[in-house]
């Protein structure tokens, strides 16, 4: 029988690159989506029967255990919530309503309608902060810098709480910073990739960006859904730092972004201090080599690749 | 001017004590308190109208604007929560809301009507959970194995995050097990001083307790509510463990509590496996010496004088209970 999956956050960036995973290895995949799924429905109306919708929320936790019941899920993935960083200091009670209690409802429903599922939850570097340890692995304390890092610390630990509680197969996934051609807007690397492509066409003379010595270890989302698939593989659950272990300056993404359609950004980027975030986390680069080791994961992409592949699909879809 | 400071959880044990020291100092002190059907005031109704309560829920944002409204405190101390760490197993969701997000929902509250005002956070040992280092201090990382610990972490780091981002003086007591005869009996020491009082009584012939040999760090909880107002004396805001500095099982509080009216806990007490819990935390041992060095805080009272103080306490209530029913 084909072996099933539930995605909570299908319809992001993460989930629609684990679906084509998961449909590429033959499960049947069954997405957690709110009243208008749109533009979903129509991408994943290529896998058939193979990829389902199930109406349900993180905020309510009968339409979670109705649609466990219905997916009778081998493995469930919590990519969901509330993704931006900044905006989770204008409405942390929402972003924390998501992101933290969100994950516990979840956890709390896999435990009652689902409770052999292997269950993976998206926790990210942002819980480590203003981490003293460079890099950091999975023992590096946790000292969450932005109500968005604390609400992720609390499904982390919650995660944990279950493994060691109930006996749950329930892993962390410790995300660093994953990027790719579907990264939605807002987020800086979308921003600067979408912004060289608008400079090569001409349509705008500058870019106004926050901080540029801000640095991040950037991998490629396709690769950190397959590190998630693999910890629902291993008989232990655990946490995994998921990170290509290379730190990059938001000023070098600029440079290999312009550089790539032949321009210079120092021609077209302004730093602007209204988009400078309170407490900006310091240096987060992640220390994979648990990963490799029990997973047998590595990134197979790199940082040059990531930027060209992101301003390529901008040229293309602008182009249109 | 007079002080004027606002308690939520001022029904608890931990609010009875502060209120009682606030007022003291010629505080003027506030309470919120939830509208239920049953009022749960027992701990506080010997202060009658000396303390003002305010109708308000840390899981209702806009009732918090309206009771800071009303007190205008120049100091708030949050020691409202879901606190049973074996209930937050079976009521994780509420327990996250009130005890984790509850803290952002009021220091939004505050940055928005009183910006200045000075802030506690309850965090409690809870939060080290499994933590491989001992004893714990306020650099150990944090490792909670229950809700009600995840919950606490949650609070502890926001507030962290609103004082390093908005200049709130805003700090974190974490508490290590604070015990007194206003501790509710869902709690393994006054179950075990209430059950000691019941037998010596002849009410009862034996105490079910569950893991004995789990070891905690308990002092008193009126010395370590003094802690807490010395926090918001300070110039800057901080995060401290309060904590005894030793521990002891609870076979050892057995002991003791048995001991004080002459008896032998082993020929009493059964251990009973439903009362161990789901993920037991390892052992929790508090290092207070930055609240002795910074704040000057120490505790005063010794486990045998808290256990002693307790078993009094429920043997005079047991006795006025057993004279209430004879009559």
């Amino acid at each position: 029988m084909a072996p099933r999956a539930l995605i909570a956050g299908i319809a992001g960036q993460d989930g629609t690159y684990l679906t084509e995973l998961l449909a590429g290895k033959g499960y049947e995949v069954v997405g957690l989506l709110g009243p208008h799924p749109g533009d979903f429905s129509v991408w994943a109306a290529r896998y058939g029967d193979q990829v389902r919708g199930a109406q349900g929320d993180l905020s309510d936790p009968e339409s979670l255990t109705r649609a466990l019941r219905l997916a009778k899920p081998d493995e469930v993935y919590n990519l969901a919530g509330f993704s931006s960083v900044g905006a989770s200091w204008q409405q942390p009670v929402l972003s924390a309503e998501v992101n933290a209690v969100g994950a516990l409802r979840l956890l709390e429903a896999v435990r009652e309608a689902a409770p052999e599922a292997r269950f993976v939850q998206a926790s990210s570097a942002d819980i480590f902060g203003q981490a003293e340890d460079v890099p950091q692995n999975e023992e590096t304390p946790i000292r969450p810098r932005s109500p968005y890092a604390v609400a992720k610390a609390f499904a982390h630990f919650t995660a944990q709480s279950f493994r060691e509680g109930y006996g749950m197969h329930a892993s962390n996934a410790i995300l660093y910073s994953h990027e790719s051609p579907r990264r939605a807007p807002g987020f800086v690397t979308r921003k600067i990739a979408e912004g060289a492509a608008r400079a090569k066409l001409g349509r705008i003379d500058e870019l106004r960006l926050g901080n540029l010595d801000a640095a991040r270890d950037w991998g490629f989302a396709g690769d950190y859904v397959e590190a998630l698939w693999r910890m629902t593989r291993v008989d232990q659950s655990g946490d995994y730092v998921i990170a290509t272990g290379v730190r990059h300056t938001v000023r070098d993404f600029c440079a290999a972004a312009f550089g790539h359609v032949g321009l210079d950004w120092q021609d077209y980027v302004v730093v602007d201090t209204e988009f400078l975030r309170p407490a900006d986390p310091a240096v987060l680069v992640g220390d994979a080599s648990k990963a490799r080791r029990v997973l047998g994961w590595e990134p197979s992409v790199d940082f040059a690749q990531i930027v060209a592949m992101m301003v390529e699909a901008h040229l293309e879809r602008l182009s249109r | 001017m007079t002080r004027r400071a606002l308690i939520t959880g001022i029904t608890g044990q931990d609010g009875s004590y502060l209120a009682e020291l606030l007022l003291d100092k010629g505080y003027e002190v506030y309470g919120i308190v939830r509208r239920a059907s049953t009022p749960s005031d027992e701990r506080i109704s010997h202060l009658g109208d000396r303390i003002e309560l305010l109708v308000g829920d840390l899981s209702d944002e806009s009732s918090l604007l309206q009771c800071l409204e009303d007190a205008q405190p120049d100091e708030v101390y949050n020691l409202a929560a879901q606190s049973f760490v074996g209930d937050s197993w079976r009521q994780p969701i509420y327990t996250g809301d009130v005890d984790g997000l509850g803290v952002t929902r009021l220091l939004n509250a505050i940055r928005r009507v009183r910006p200045r005002a000075r802030f506690y956070q309850a965090s409690t040992s809870e939060m080290f959970g499994g933590t491989n280092e001992a004893p714990q201090r306020e650099t150990t990382p944090f490792h909670p194995r229950s809700p009600y610990g995840v919950a606490k972490a949650y609070g502890h780091y926001i507030t962290l995050n609103y004082r390093e981002s908005f200049g709130m003086h805003a700090s974190n007591g974490i508490l290590f097990n604070h015990e007194s005869p206003r501790r509710g009996l869902e709690f393994v020491t006054r179950k075990i001083t209430d059950g000691v009082a019941r037998i010596k009584q002849g009410v009862a012939r034996e105490l079910r307790l569950g893991n004995l040999d789990a070891k905690r760090d308990w002092g008193f909880a009126g010395d370590y509510v003094e802690g807490m107002w010395l926090m918001l004396q300070q110039d800057e805001p901080g995060d401290y463990v309060l904590a005894t500095g030793e521990t002891h099982t609870v076979r050892e509080f057995c002991e003791f509590a048995f001991g004080h009216v002459g008896l032998d806990y082993e020929q009493y007490v059964v251990v009973d496996e439903r009362f161990f819990r789901p993920a037991e935390v390892e052992l929790l041992l508090g290092d207070p010496s930055k609240a002795k060095a910074e704040l000057g805080w120490e505790p005063k009272t010794s486990l045998r004088e808290l256990v002693e103080m307790m078993v009094d306490a429920d043997m005079e209530r047991v006795r006025r209970e057993l004279a209430l029913t004879s009559a």
